[in-house]
């Protein structure tokens, strides 16, 4: 035994050797839990299966034929996409206001930051229940507020044409601070002399803001734009708490019509589900290549 | 140093005092009404405050959901995987940042790709996984897919690489072995950036709703996110029992957050840095 003990003590005191125990569990987990089902998700696509496993079946490309012809689904799409061209600016717009007030470190911009942070510590459901109670046709404040000061009584979740735009805003009030901690951080990191250089030249603060702290935070920025547009681009959690993707399928995503394909209603249909996750990966995909490239074009012009 | 006009403070001010009250009114009024009767929660038109107060709904709630195991599990299952991921993401870091090996770069690079590939489109082969291992609707079937994560590795090795180069040589000239190297030389260095990790592994994890959702079918095993999202969707409790649910199920990671705010925002501004 004190024998065995010796020999794997002198085998991990190779540092190659232990390195690779070190990585050991951390890879397994990563290759079996996110390397194996990502290639799975496009053998699942072509396979017909449901939630209970039985009877899986090969069904070569029918699936993606059939995703062609399902007007849900490019319904869902279309909600998507509009989501995210909507949703994304707003948020982004308003990280930048606020991150430009409150960049500066005194102490009451730090707990104007802590404050504003606060919605992204909580969770999409709790935020969810919280709006749809806020928004409530009957006792909901908004719609009372809206009354009170003359304008019609609006629905909001309920109503087929507010439904995305509210879960748009909610959305935004929820994310707008986490944005704005990166833009934070990359705003202190620019030099002080900067500015003062551009104030010898005369130019104001809003000039300021566009030929120095715009051009100065740009990596930062696309980075912001790219990962609120990943995340837009799978919102769940919001719409399943608050309308279920109705009120006439007006806020079904690509993500809650996946859910409810696979996991919601009967047939239970992993097989189209995975169907519907494949083509969810390419939109991603193209979306995120495309705006990488845009971003890196940008950085390389303003460098020069 | 910059001039500041009298305007542009104003305005700073003015904008500021928006925002604020535009992110805190919410809280504000989830919290007052938990408080509220029943019958004011309902009653037409709504009002901000009331004329009484009670803690009726925060009694009524336990007994309306199994508000008590959504905790347990929710405190399981993210504190689980906040606990199993620090520690083989941090193995994982220290090895990619101070050990060489063959294969090194390959496999951090694999590593940085899984990183941006998103969890919906594995949630269904992760399903399939779980359910073949017999683990849906169990602790185990919740942790063991997040117990390590990819963006921890690369938050570790970051902090890893940035420490003083020779380190470990004083643990080999005194006989350590490389695992005794890491637990008792380098981990006590790395303690902020585990609490880091840590933390925001715990947040992520806590509020997560379409995972946990997946991966548990009997209401005993629901966490906080998808218990409560459950149980609004039927709409079969009270008013005041759903609010005081929600507010509950904020409270600790609030708490923690105000206690230990910067490690909250030093998690975000790292996932910030790799852009």
């Amino acid at each position: 035994m004190t024998n065995r003990i010796r020999a794997f003590t002198k085998f991990i005191n190779k540092p190659e050797r232990a390195a690779y125990l070190f990585i050991l569990p951390a890879m397994l987990i990563i290759t079996f839990f996110t390397l194996i089902p990502l290639a799975a998700t496009l053998g699942i696509s072509l396979l017909k299966m449901d939630v209970f496993l039985k009877d899986a079946d090969f069904n070569g490309l029918r699936h993606f034929v059939r995703l062609f012809k399902d007007g849900k689904f490019w319904n869902a799409l279309y909600n998507t996409g509009f989501f995210a061209i909507i949703e994304v600016p707003l948020q982004i717009g308003f990280s930048l206001i606020a991150a430009v007030f409150v960049s500066r470190n005194t102490r009451f911009r730090k707990f104007i930051r802590s404050t504003l942070f606060l919605p992204s510590v909580c969770s999409l459901t709790a935020i969810g229940i919280m709006w749809s109670f806020l928004l409530d046709p009957q006792t909901g404040l908004y719609p009372q507020f809206l009354t009170e000061i003359g304008l019609p009584r609006l629905e909001f979740l309920r109503d087929p044409n507010l439904a995305m735009p509210s879960i748009i805003l909610m959305t935004v009030w929820r994310s707008f601070g986490y944005t704005m901690i990166i833009l934070v951080a990359a705003i202190q990191n620019i030099p002080e002399s900067y500015y003062e250089a551009a104030q010898l030249d005369g130019a104001g603060k809003v000039s300021q803001f566009f030929r120095i702290t715009i051009p100065s935070i740009i990596p930062a920025l696309s980075f912001c734009v790219i990962t609120a547009t990943i995340a837009a681009l799978q919102v769940f959690d919001q719409i399943f708490v608050t309308t279920k993707g109705g009120p006439l399928d007006k806020t079904e995503t690509m993500v809650t019509y996946i859910y409810s394909t696979g996991f919601g209603t009967a047939p239970y249909d992993l097989g189209y589900a995975s169907a519907i996750s494949v083509a969810l990966l390419l939109v991603i995909m193209v979306v995120t290549l495309s705006m990488n490239r845009y971003f890196l074009s940008k950085e390389s012009t303003d460098a020069h | 140093m910059i001039k500041r006009t009298i305007g542009g403070k104003a305005l700073g001010f003015a904008v500021t005092l928006l925002l604020l009250i535009a992110v805190l009114h919410p809280f504000l009024w989830i919290l007052i009404s938990s408080f509220k009767f029943e019958q004011d929660l309902i009653k037409f038109p709504p009002t901000f405050f009331s004329e009484q107060y009670t803690f009726s709904s925060f009694t009524l709630v336990w007994e309306r959901i199994p508000l008590l195991e959504f905790f347990r599990n929710t405190i399981i299952f993210a504190g689980g995987v906040m606990v199993l991921s620090v520690f083989f993401d941090s193995m994982a870091g220290y090895a990619f940042a101070r050990i060489r090996f063959k294969g090194k770069k390959t496999l951090f690079t694999l590593i940085l790709i899984t990183m941006m590939v998103p969890f919906q489109v594995l949630m269904i082969p992760l399903f399939v996984e779980v359910y073949k291992l017999g683990m849906l609707d169990t602790y185990w079937g919740l942790i063991i897919p997040r117990a390590a994560s990819a963006f921890g590795i690369f938050m570790m090795r970051s902090f890893f690489v940035a420490l003083p180069k020779d380190l470990e040589e004083s643990g080999r000239v005194d006989g350590l072995n490389e695992f005794r190297i890491y637990w008792s030389i380098i981990l006590p260095l790395c303690k902020p950036a585990m609490i880091t990790l840590g933390i925001f592994l715990l947040m992520n994890n806590w509020n997560d709703l379409i995972y946990p959702l997946m991966l548990t079918s009997s209401t005993e095993m629901r966490t906080l996110s998808a218990g409560l999202a459950m149980f609004v969707g039927q709409r079969s409790i009270e008013y005041g029992a759903t609010l005081a649910a929600a507010t509950l199920s904020l409270a600790p990671l609030v708490v923690i957050y105000i206690m230990a705010q910067k490690y909250f925002v030093q998690g975000v501004a790292t996932s910030g840095l790799k852009g």
